[in-house]
């Protein structure tokens, strides 16, 4: 009778709990750990694409969707995304507002070899998620690219919006700044490490409400690129800044006009 | 007697040991395994680089394995060198390579059909007459279909104004036609995909066959090609190659710098970038995104990348049982999409199919791979790779790229073989250089 309850029970916690089929891929992965701080993420809400075989470690598609309403009282407050076999994994750390109207974003990370990748997701009432994805690279990500920069269009930066919103409505954003993101582990022709150099932060607002914000690490591709979502309900200015880790600064504005 | 006789196991037991390649080179056969039927029925669908080859190598290496090959064309078209043709330096009827010494020679029985559908469970294939043919093992080589409508504009009606040019034939005559009727001082564009895609090399070589074009014929033409991608195939060898030979004629706009083409407009030749920046060309020619050919997605082999995964060992498909796809249309990366690796694909799946007919375990394999591009004439450049297995996984085992600092007489040597290649391939494949 205990038995056939324990059995019982057991079997209503796989469905009520969708847990990961034995140990959770990232088990020993300090970082994600560290942003898991000791809860249990669930699947199912949060979904993770990548292309299951990569010819360009340098620069591989990446992009994260969390179902969530995005409103002022449930939304989707931050995804991590970590690279676990990268020499250091996180790629990125994005707030969200429910501003953006949808919990989706897009960019391009290095993966230096065939790997995992992991997005875990934190609401604003504490629920956590998590995704995963196999990704089979045959070009490393460290081996592209050579030493010499275009540095003719560094700190260049771009950005796209729809043309027209509808009020509240979400429309997807495109941005892209040209920089080398170089890691500090690179070395250049004369044996030399090359010296870090990364934009850390990407921040996106319309008047002095911040939309996003995105913290960058070393495992995001060169020409850091971010794709999001903004919803806006009047016509107004969006400013995306992009920040150099104790170096320069770029500045882009684009109008947001509704229909 | 002046060759040995071997029989059909130690004919097998060699491939094994040596690798289908040097067994080739010996010109080994095997023997039927008796008198009467035969060893087993092989249906290959596509008559390229990758059906003509597995075809062909099934019979030599064993005669008593029915093949049959089918292929709607009466000749087959290659892609590799017809930017040579696009460039003046090639005939379009030496691109075409018949299937006679198939017939003739190696006894494949060739149908000049299409394949409709495959029956996995009743393994037979429905050719377009509504005919079927049975299998014990079919092959699929049927390279690649165009993504209509996935780059936002390009339609099979759009190919008509803006040719893709990326499967020889009508649409290489195209492309062909407007160069010559293009305006001297005019814009070329060419609209280079993201990865996967046939020919890695193919877009840039095709810039510098165009330019070799119009260098002679519209000096004062620009040619402008924009990609979805950062990093491309042999890219410091051609960087240098374009500026060499063409001066500055070849301007290339990577994805980093707005060059990724996200909507074609094909009435107005125009394109327009990822961040908004429209384009106009006089001549415009987009290789559009592509994945496996029709019978490899109606078979059930293809998964949601679009293209075929396969077993490393001998490219059977871990979907469907009993089937084999090779050539383009498979997931094989590191392996190029290249008429090469097809080739070389063809030996080895040719060689673990008359050894899962016949019982026993197939060889190791191992592929080469060599992609020659024609900059300009007497300059040619080359990637070379050889494959292997390791830990499960297909790898390069080794390779590498003409040097950077070549001298003007290895450029020349690389276009000379880049000549020599295409006609010992075409010869190995059809048996027509």
């Amino acid at each position: 009778m205990y038995r056939s309850l324990a059995v019982l029970l057991s079997g209503l916690m796989l469905v009520a709990a969708p847990v990961w089929a034995g140990a959770p891929p990232w088990e020993r992965v300090e970082a994600v750990q560290n942003v898991l701080d000791g809860e249990t993420p669930v699947r199912g809400a949060i979904h993770l694409d990548l292309p299951l075989v990569s010819r360009d470690g340098s620069a591989v598609p990446l992009t994260v969707e969390v179902d969530s309403p995005m409103s002022e009282d449930d939304y989707v407050a931050s995804i991590h995304l970590f690279a676990v076999s990268n020499p250091y994994p996180e790629i990125a750390t994005i707030h969200l507002t429910p501003r953006m109207g949808q919990a989706k974003v897009a960019t391009r990370v290095r993966l230096n070899e065939s790997q995992r990748v992991v997005a875990v997701a934190r609401t604003n009432t504490g629920r956590v998620y998590a995704d995963a994805r196999e990704v089979r690279v045959t070009v490393a990500g460290c081996l592209a690219r050579d030493a010499t920069y275009d540095s003719d269009t560094l700190m260049l930066a771009r950005v796209r919006a729809p043309e027209r919103f509808s009020a509240g409505e979400p429309g997807e954003v495109t941005t892209l700044i040209n920089h080398p993101m170089e890691t500090g582990l690179r070395k250049n022709g004369d044996g030399n490490l090359i010296p870090r150099r990364i934009v850390h932060r990407v921040a996106a607002s319309v008047g002095a409400e911040t939309v996003m914000e995105a913290e960058l690490h070393r495992s995001v591709s060169a020409d850091p690129y971010l794709r999001f979502f903004v919803a806006p309900v009047e016509d107004g200015t969006l400013t995306v800044r992009w920040d150099e880790e104790g170096g320069e600064s770029a500045v882009r504005e684009e109008s947001l006009r509704l229909r | 007697m002046t060759r040995g006789r071997i029989n059909r196991r130690q004919a097998l037991k060699l491939m094994g040991a040596m690798g289908a390649g040097p067994f080739l080179a010996a010109g080994g056969r095997i023997p039927p395994a008796a008198a009467g039927g035969p060893a087993g029925r092989v249906v290959v669908v596509g008559g390229g680089f990758g059906g003509a080859t597995v075809a062909k190598y099934i019979k030599r290496f064993d005669p008593a394995v029915e093949v049959t090959l089918v292929e709607p064309s009466r000749r087959h078209f290659t892609c590799p060198f017809s930017n040579l043709y696009l460039g003046g330096l090639y005939q379009f009827d030496a691109l075409g390579h018949g299937y006679e010494e198939l017939v003739s020679r190696y006894g494949v029985q060739v149908v000049h059909s299409m394949a409709d559908d495959v029956d996995a469970d009743g393994r037979t294939v429905r050719l377009a007459g509504g005919e079927t043919l049975s299998w014990d093992r079919l092959v699929l080589s049927p390279g690649i279909d165009i993504r209509w409508g996935e780059l936002e504009g390009y339609t099979r009606a759009a190919a008509e104004k803006a040719p893709h040019a990326w499967q020889a034939g009508p649409q290489t005559h195209l492309l062909k036609k407007q160069l010559e009727a293009m305006e001297d001082g005019g814009t070329f564009i060419l609209v280079a995909p993201d990865n996967p895609f046939r020919c890695p090399p193919g877009p840039y070589e095709r810039v510098a066959m165009v330019a070799n074009y119009l260098k002679s014929h519209k000096p004062k033409s620009k040619i402008l090609l924009l990609d979805a991608k950062d990093n491309f195939s042999k890219q410091g060898l051609f960087l240098d190659g374009w500026r060499k030979n063409y001066g500055d004629m070849i301007e290339w706009v990577g994805r980093s710098q707005d060059g990724e083409v996200v909507r074609v407009d094909a009435d107005r030749l125009e394109v327009e970038t990822e961040f908004g920046t429209t384009h106009k060309a006089s001549v415009l020619n987009v290789v559009p995104p592509q994945r496996a050919g029709f019978i490899a997605r109606r078979a059930g082999v293809t998964d949601a990348s679009g293209w075929a995964p396969v077993e490393p060992r001998t490219f059977a498909s871990p979907r469907v049982e009993g089937v084999y796809v090779i050539g383009d249309a498979t997931e094989a990366a590191p392996m190029p999409k290249s008429g090469f690796c097809a080739n070389a694909q063809g030996k080895v799946t040719a060689a673990a199919i008359v050894a899962d007919l016949a019982g026993v375990d197939g060889p190791d394999p191992s592929w080469a791979n060599t992609c020659y591009s024609t900059v300009a004439p007497g300059y040619g450049i080359s990637v070379a790779g050889v494959y292997g297995i390791r830990e499960g996984h297909i790898e390069e085992i080794s390779g590498g790229v003409s040097p950077a600092d070549a001298d003007a007489a290895f450029r020349r040597r690389e276009a000379e073989y880049a000549v020599a290649w295409y006609r010992a391939i075409t010869q190995d494949t059809w048996g027509t250089a």
